[in-house]
């Protein structure tokens, strides 16, 4: 693979400016799609970007290019002066990030790395030949990422990461169950394994009921903890946000916001969660408290909503790519703590009468200044009586406000779990959230859908 | 890039392959972006490469290169023809036969986006940011785009066609906020505005800097306004909401490769099965949804698609009842009806998927006021804010940034945070009328998700106002 901190300083050479920033993503990778327990969307990616920031007088300018030859590094660099020059000066720019030490961090495994396309077919084939009874839907996958910065402060980070990722949907007809694994290291995602939890998941949903919409009790596994979390998070820690009174943490920071059980960070160092260096402004990343027992605590930023925000803000490395710039710092290394809770079965005790849900489909932020979500249930709902899980439901819709589900919290598991948050659009750049399953007192459903199934 | 192109092809062949296409590519993209009287953004991307899709012992394989040159086609068909060897299983993929064509495309255009300057491109947005400016107001924004895309396909069929297609667009978004409440409002609509396959003149078309008052005096009375109260009602949306309805609820359900399940594990499948084709009835006689690839100024719009079948208009649904899918070539040969002609990727490193090219609500008759003319009591709502809507495309949710009440035919007072849910036939079995041609209006929305790994498609949607009858609004937490 090309090596991403010789480029990016390449790059920089190239520019020639007195102030200029390369980022070089490189990426590799391949993902064995299959659907009906056939493969049916194998796709191999190579590719190189570099991203050049250049800054003249104040004046700030970005331009890209997957042409890493002479050539292509010189022409990018005068289209990134272009853009710098006509841009009006910027009074707010905070400059380019200085030098500073990278956490030592280890998220890189030379065995991922070199599977090839007959190892990705074959872990597939593990996955479809383990759900027995059941058709399969999902992929395996595996990638490797090298993201480096160079610029003219005389700052310079690069990382390699690994990732690998199962993902199943047994099904069959009125039944589907869903399961995931994701790691730094292939070898720690037991394909088998993914798809058996899917297909036993699956054999308990034949039959499927409705149920009255109203506010439930209910027990939500990681999966559906993890999609939650980041849709909320999405606005509710993000600086720009609470700069601009969008997030629902904004005039609430030292205020009690959830039960004392929720304690929520972000943390790009834990070694279980695709662990992350540096941001892609090559800052440092740190992990930042958000909740604690249930105390809002504060959001993460990059360099221009620190320096906005003043009063000592510090960037705390969470600066995003630049196609999602407009959205801010964005918070990717999410972590909900445990709880005392050591199964499923037991958070289901103590919800006694409620609903158990397996993940989500299709979330959508209704209203972020009150983090309200709503979305689908999907391959795995049951009813919750007397403590236990019974009988299969249907697909229900719910809308809940984020903060009254996490106002009352009876309980949460005690180990959390790494769930896979990254679709691969665009160049790979693997993230997840750490969850334990969560049991709330208040899940609004709103609606019911169609039965399990594909 | 021919000549690479064509290395590709042999290449495929000798390694096995009994079918091949394969894309060069080029794409160049600037973003212009301002928030708060200052450039937030401006960019100029470019990306280029070399995607080969080959079926090799009935299994399909892809595999891409950045390098458009000979060497990288080599490499790149070597790898698809070893995924596709390894990933072959129990199924074997046909094709359903193609007219072989070769041809060139342009989108046609008076002045090429990217004649104009950056500097042009950065004043327009502070100058409808300015116009933005509103006590109530405490965040403004603008951003307009232009993006290039040259793209080669060669098959082994003997297709050779060569296409550039040119979009640019634009939105301005103005947000509110007091005592707690915070309002955002969008013009032409929200998540990065409208674009189209155009020149330049789309986005001055679109009058930013004209508009912006009228946005920005909204989202401050939003404000003051009353939250949409839940009830059963006669609903009324606007043609910009009316086209995400038609995009989430037809669009995608249509969509042959869903329906076949192979979308299953991300974006999910359909209500509809093969069978469905010319008997279900989806909707109300006065529904009428055609899927046109030949669209003026649409996204979707092209002279061939990624597997170079050529572009057509066909109708989807015909007098409220199924009457089309979207298509590939091998879903087309799997139900045995159609050609294909819906296959695009995003570029050139992501497989050709079944996607929307340019779908649209068949306009009915009349203007808007006589849409309302029939409604004692309703709401009509506008501009996108949420959606949501389940893996089989039945149960949706859809929140907008305004809407007001209907008495007696008339705009009433304004109402916040409206929302609406429903079950995609029974929605649509309500629809009533839909308002006439005059009122019709084209948008483009380039953020539509699929595939695994991820790809981003560009659409367009035609719609008029609609009026549905008997409706849930105002869905609460």
């Amino acid at each position: 693979m090309t090596d991403a901190l010789d480029l990016a300083g390449e790059a920089v050479a190239a520019a020639g400016a007195d102030e200029v920033e390369a980022l070089v993503h490189v990426e590799r990778s391949g993902l064995a799609r299959f659907a009906a327990s056939d493969v049916h969307q194998p796709t191999l990616i190579e590719n190189a970007t570099v991203q050049l920031r250049v800054v003249r007088d104040g004046r700030v300018g970005w331009a890209s290019t997957n042409r890493v030859s002479g050539d292509g590094l010189r022409a990018v660099a005068a289209r990134a002066a272009e853009a710098a020059d006509t841009a009006p000066r910027d009074p707010q720019f905070p400059g380019l990030a200085p030098p500073e030490p990278l956490p030592e961090i280890d998220g890189y495994d030379e065995e991922t790395a070199a599977l090839g396309p007959e190892e990705l077919a074959r872990t597939a084939r593990l996955a479809i030949d383990a759900a027995a009874d059941y058709d399969v839907y999902g992929f395996f996958t595996s990638g490797t990422t090298q993201l480096a910065v160079a610029s003219s402060t005389g700052l310079e980070a690069e990382q390699r990461l690994t990732d690998a990722t199962t993902l199943v949907i047994a099904a069959g007809e009125g039944a589907s169950g869903y399961a995931e694994a994701t790691a730094s290291a292939a070898r720690d995602v037991d394909a088998a394994a993914v798809a058996r939890e899917a297909a036993a998941k699956a054999a308990r949903t034949r039959g499927a009921q409705s149920l009255e919409p109203a506010p439930y009790r209910a027990v939500l596994e990681p999966y559906a903890v993890a999609e939650l979390l980041d849709y909320f998070g999405y606005e509710a820690f993000n600086g720009l946000a609470l700069l601009e009174g969008r997030s629902f943490l904004a005039g609430r920071l030292g205020e009690r916001v959830f039960d004392d059980k929720v304690t929520i960070a972000d943390d790009p160092l834990d070694l279980r969660a695709l662990p992350k260096a540096f941001d892609f402004e090559g800052t440092p990343k740190r992990p930042v408290p958000l909740v604690e027992a249930g105390v809002a605590r504060g959001c993460v930023w990059d360099r221009a909503t620190a320096a906005r925000a003043g009063e000592g803000q510090e960037t705390t490395g969470h600066a995003p790519p630049f196609a999602y710039r407009s959205y801010g710092p964005l918070p990717v290394s999410l972590a909900l703590e445990g709880g005392d809770a050591e199964s499923t079965e037991e958070l289901a005790e103590r919800v006694g009468e409620g609903i158990y849900v397996t993940r989500l489909h299709y979330l959508s932020v209704v209203h972020p200044r009150e983090g309200i979500v709503t979305g689908m249930t999907r391959d795995g709902t049951f009813r919750i009586r007397d403590g236990k899980v019974a009988e299969p439901l249907v697909n229900l819709r719910f809308t809940v406000a984020v903060p009254q589900m996490l106002a009352d919290v009876p309980g949460l598991t005690r180990e959390p779990k790494l769930v896979n948050r990254s679709d691969f659009y665009g160049e790979r750049y693997p993230y997840g959230a750490l969850c334990p399953a969560l049991a709330t007192a208040r899940f609004t459903i709103t609606g019911t859908g169609s039965e399990p199934g594909i | 890039m021919r000549d690479a192109c064509r290395e590709a092809l042999d290449a495929a062949a000798g390694a096995g392959a009994a079918y091949a296409d394969v894309r060069g590519v080029t794409r160049r993209s600037q973003t212009v972006a301002t928030r708060d009287g200052r450039v937030e953004t401006v960019g100029d991307l470019e990306s280029e490469g070399i995607g080969v899709r080959v079926l090799v012992g009935g299994a399909w394989g892809f595999a891409c290169d950045r390098r458009l040159d000979r060497e990288g086609a080599r490499a790149a068909a070597a790898r698809a023809c070893a995924f596709a060897r390894a990933a072959a299983g129990r199924e074997t993929r046909a094709l359903a036969p193609v007219d072989v064509a070769s041809g060139t495309y342009r989108t046609p255009l008076e002045r090429d986006p990217f004649d104009v300057s950056l500097g042009d491109k950065i004043e327009l947005c502070l100058a409808a940011e300015r116009a933005l400016a509103h006590a109530d107001v405490k965040v403004t924004s603008a951003s307009v785009r232009a993006l290039r895309e040259r793209k080669l396909l060669l098959t082994s069929d003997g297709a050779e066609i060569d296409q550039e297609i040119v979009e640019c667009g634009g939105g301005i978004d103005a947000l509110a906020a007091a005592d707690g409440i915070v309002q955002i409002r969008s013009y032409p609509s929200a998540h990065g505005g409208s674009s189209a396959q155009s020149g330049w003149e789309y986005v001055e078309g679109l009058a930013l800097e004209r508009e912006a008052p009228r946005v920005a005096e909204q989202a401050a009375a939003l404000l003051r306004a009353d939250e949409c109260p839940p009830l059963r009602t006669t609903l009324v949306l606007d043609a910009e909401q009316m086209g995400l309805q038609v995009h989430e609820s037809i669009g995608h359900p249509i969509e042959l490769d869903r329906v076949y399940g192979t979308e299953a594990a991300y974006a999910g499948t359909s209500f509809l099965k093969p069978g469905d084709l010319g008997s279900l009835r989806y909707g109300s006689p006065v529904m009428n949804v055609t899927a046109d690839a030949t669209t003026p100024g649409g996204l979707g719009t092209f002279a061939f698609d990624d597997e170079g079948v050529a572009a057509a208009r066909e109708p989807i649904v015909a007098e409220g009842v199924l009457a089309g899918f979207l298509t590939s070539r091998e879903t087309a040969a799997r139900i045995g009806d159609g050609r294909g002609g819906s296959m695009r990727a995003e570029g050139w490193n992501r497989m050709p998927l079944v996607r929307m090219t340019n779908l649209h609500l068949e306009p009915g008759s009349g203007s808007f006021e006589e849409l309302l003319d029939g409604v004692d009591e309703g709401v009509y709502l506008e501009t996108n804010k949420s959606w949501s809507i389940d893996d089989k495309r039945l149960n949706f949710q859809f929140g907008t940034q305004i809407a007001w009440e209907i008495r007696a035919g008339k705009l009433g007072r304004m109402l916040r945070d409206a929302t609406y849910t429903g079950i995609t036939p029974v929605f649509w079995g309500s629809l009533d009328a839909v308002a006439g041609a005059e009122e019709w209006r084209l948008h483009g929305l380039t953020n539509c998700g699929k595939g695994q790994p991820g790809q981003v498609a560009h659409v367009s949607h035609g719609a008029a106002p609609a009026r549905f009858r008997d409706v849930q609004v105002g869905v609460r937490a």
